[in-house]
């Protein structure tokens, strides 16, 4: 699995600002990569770009080994009209009932999938929504904030419970947490402002793969390298 | 929400019937010009009932009216909802057409269809289809993203779907749009007996319009008050009962 | 002189909100309102000739004439302040005099009922009122003609029930079509122009005329309010006679010319052609003989009128008509 950018662009239609500005990385293989950098850098729509990648194809970003790209963000929300556990049944594949009872547990829905999407916290909708995407065909996807309003500990649960359950897909975590990204996440982009010209860098985190592997010094290092990035 | 509707128009009417009383005593008019509370009581005993079966012919035919309009302005939203060639010619023909006033064309629809049934029934979908077509198609063609991503996101779209989620997204416009143009739909087909129906409240208003008899007319506005009042309270309490069970409104906005 | 003037509308519906009064003098010059029963057309020759000829100005009255139609009344504008004279039907007349309203009648345009009913006569003849069973006529609920009919009926031993009655619209085509036998028109205005249309298609029409067989239902007249037929009789008068002068001119075949030019202006969609017609019926029913006095008050018609209604339940007690009819001389 990789995924290549090689010079890219963008700037919305009709205005001359430039929201990403000659963007090159490379990540390899499957695991929890990131993308990091402060508010307004471009990542939502550097997370956009990729996911309809194939419809452009004039965007230099190259992949081998992804199929489906998938991209799911904070404030999605499930249809009113039933409860979000008949809304999970309906969208998850025959053969993964069992993955998604595995889901509903480690995230922590089970007392609510009886109840309206509209009737959850803000942190319930964010993992009800996750678990959807999680429970579809993807070789990659792409997690905008997608834990956003969940509590730290549950937090740590679910990332290093999806790192292990699917292990062998590709993800990109775009979350503004330092330490977070820095702990779990393989390589993180780190984007810049263009206006910065200091190009985007991809700094190795600690990936780690469970909790009590704290190692305060590395993960020091890594944050530093991160913020020393933009 | 019935009966707030109903006490809210017994309060309108009495103020309006009291203004008038008030005028027709400051003025000492007679009770040919506005009559006074004895006359307006006796026509209202001696012609109630009658009144009361044509308010209910003509509510008949404007529910009907609404049904088919209701029906209609789905069909031609659901249609017109994508930024399609045809989808905009849909909007723009409905914008200028909602343009023409329905009034100008019933002399039209009565030659052709003559002052019976099919007519008033004609008029009134007609003159509540136009602001309910505005309303569905506004609905239909606003993606609601956050809800919609997903589905596309995975090839799950269909076009159903895609007006289910739009519909219950706006459940409470679109309930509101429903109930609103009940009164439009009475309006209409009191409008259309009034030109030249054969039966129905407006045809009785006409009656009374021609013996210059406005204790009948008030007697006739306030029966179609009432009825039209009922009417939309249920058309209320249902479409709350909707919103209740199916609305999207977050729990934040219960409070 | 003291004036009322009712200002302002009610609730979009009905009107209010007044003071009170009547005519206003300004310089020599007295000003009046005058409302119509109809819009300007050939039936009211007379008093667009008035005002288009300068009778009102030359004695003296600035006068408004208004435009009617089935929405104004003007015995409710007499009342309200708005009208100092005004032209009703006699139906009008009556039910308002039922009601308190304080109305005197001072002339008597019409001496025959411009409603009548066309026919084809080739369908069907009338000499007899009994003809009428099981036709299929054309009447307006609520309106004169009902009223003029049930009675017609009444006097054949007949109801609406034995007969086939379609509601009258504002259209001809149940006519046209063929759908009805008798349909209601105003004899000068639409009856002239139906019977043209037909003439060009081949087939000729009569009326049914409702006096011939002796139901003499009142038609437009003159009206102004007790109060002011009591406390400016000099004004009514003048008015009246200056108004009666103008029909009478209108009404002399030699000012046909003067009147039709006149009518022109104000009714500018109707045919030259359709309007002389329309003059000569317009003729035949307000100076049906030449030595008919233009405005002449038939008593007799008023009092078989407040009968029919009487009879009818059209109005709830005897109003006395003819003790609220007023001509010239009385002034």
């Amino acid at each position: 699995m990789r995924l290549e950018c090689s010079g890219l662009n963008f700037a919305y239609p009709e205005s001359e600002t430039m929201v990403i500005q000659d963007l090159r990385f490379a990540m390899d293989g499957p695991g929890f990569h990131a993308v990091f950098g402060p508010s307004g850098v471009g990542k939502t729509s550097f997370a956009k770009l990729l996911a309809n990648y194939r419809s452009r194809p004039e965007l230099p970003i190259q992949t081998s080994g992804i199929g489906t790209i998938l991209y799911t963000y904070n404030l999605e929300r499930l249809p009113a009209w039933s409860s979000t556990g008949r809304h999970l049944d309906r969208v998850c594949p025959a053969d993964r009932q069992d993955l998604k009872k595995a889901l509903i547990d480690i995230f922590q829905l089970g007392p609510v999938v009886g109840a309206r999407f509209s009737q959850l916290s803000m942190g319930q909708q964010n993992r009800m929504n996750l678990i959807r995407y999680l429970l579809q065909d993807f070789d990659l996807l792409i997690l905008d904030e997608s834990l956003a309003n969940v509590d730290e500990k549950l937090r740590q649960t679910i990332l290093l419970a999806v790192k292990e359950l699917f292990s062998h897909k590709m993800f990109l975590y775009i979350s503004h947490n330092l330490m977070e990204v820095a702990r779990f996440c393989k390589d993180i982009l780190v984007l810049t402002q263009p206006s910065r010209k200091k190009p985007s860098k991809i700094v190795s985190g600690q990936d780690d793969t469970s909790i009590p592997v704290l190692e305060k010094p590395s993960l020091d290092r890594v944050m530093l390298e991160v913020m020393n990035a933009f | 929400m019935l009966f707030r509707r109903i006490y809210q128009f017994m309060i309108v009417y009495a103020v309006f019937l009291g203004i008038l009383l008030v005028v027709k005593k400051g003025l000492s008019l007679s009770d040919y010009v506005i009559p006074g509370l004895p006359l307006i009581l006796e026509t209202a005993v001696h012609m109630s009932t009658g009144f009361f079966t044509d308010v209910m012919d003509t509510l008949s035919v404007a529910i009907l009216g609404q049904g088919i309009s209701i029906f209609l302005a789905f069909f031609v939203g659901i249609l017109g909802r994508k930024s399609s060639w045809a989808g905009s010619m849909i909007r723009v023909t409905a914008y200028n057409i909602q343009a023409y006033p329905i009034v100008a064309l019933a002399p039209i629809i009565f030659i052709l269809l003559g002052d019976g049934f099919l007519s008033r029934l004609l008029i009134a979908a007609m003159i509540c289809y136009f602001p309910l077509l505005l309303s569905v198609l506004g609905v239909m063609a606003a993606p609601v993203e956050d809800i919609e991503h997903f589905y596309i996101a995975t090839g799950r779209m269909r076009w159903q779907l895609e007006v289910k989620i739009r519909a219950f997204e706006n459940l409470s416009k679109l309930t509101t749009v429903i109930a609103g143009s009940a009164t439009l739909a009475m309006a209409g087909t009191i409008v259309a007996e009034f030109i030249a129906a054969n039966a129905g409240i407006g045809y009785s208003i006409r009656i009374a319009l021609y013996q210059s008899n406005l204790a009948a007319i008030l007697t006739a506005l306030f029966m179609i008050g009432i009825v039209i009042s009922v009417y939309q309270g249920i058309l209320e309490t249902l479409g709350e009962m909707l919103k209740a069970k199916w609305g999207s409104e977050n729990k934040g906005g219960l409070l | 002189m003291k004036h009322a003037k009712i200002l302002g509308p009610l609730l979009g519906m009905i009107f209010c909100i007044c003071i009170v009064g009547v005519p206003d003098s300004r310089a020599e010059q007295i000003s009046l309102n005058y409302r119509l029963k109809w819009l300007f057309n050939t039936s009211v020759a007379g008093d667009i000739f008035a005002m288009e000829k300068g009778f009102f100005t030359a004695a003296g009255l600035d006068v408004t004439v208004k435009e009617g139609s089935p929405e104004k009344d003007a015995i409710k504008e007499l009342e309200l302040g708005y009208a100092d004279f005004g032209v009703a039907s006699a139906d009008q007349v009556i039910r308002a005099l039922d009601k308190g309203a304080d109305v005197v009648v001072l002339a008597q345009i019409f001496q025959i009922n411009p409603m009548q009913w066309i026919y084809r006569d080739d369908q069907i003849q009338i000499t007899r009122l009994s003809d009428l069973e099981g036709c299929r006529m054309g009447i307006t609920y609520g309106g004169n003609d009902e009223t003029i009919m049930k009675t017609l009926l009444a006097k054949a031993g007949l109801t609406l029930k034995d007969v086939q009655v379609t509601g009258v619209r504002f259209d001809f085509t149940p006519f046209l079509k063929k759908q009805v036998t008798l349909w209601p028109v105003y004899r000068n205005s639409q009856g002239v122009i139906l019977a043209g249309q037909l003439a060009r298609e081949g087939e000729s029409v009569r009326f049914f005329n409702p006096a011939d067989f002796g139901v003499d239902f009142v038609a437009n007249s003159v009206v102004t309010s007790g109060k002011m037929a009591a406390g400016h009789p000099d004004l009514v008068r003048q008015f009246l006679s200056v108004l009666l002068d103008a029909w009478e001119a209108a009404m002399d075949p030699s000012n046909q010319k003067q009147v039709l030019s006149a009518v022109k202006k104000y009714d500018k969609g109707t045919q030259g052609e359709v309007q002389k017609v329309q003059l000569d019926a317009t003729r035949d029913l307000v100076k049906p003989r030449p030595d008919t006095a233009v405005g002449r008050i038939r008593r007799e018609a008023w009092a078989q009128t407040e009968a029919i209604m009487l009879e009818q339940g059209m109005i709830r007690q005897p109003v006395h008509v003819t003790s609220r009819l007023r001509d010239l001389a009385s002034f």
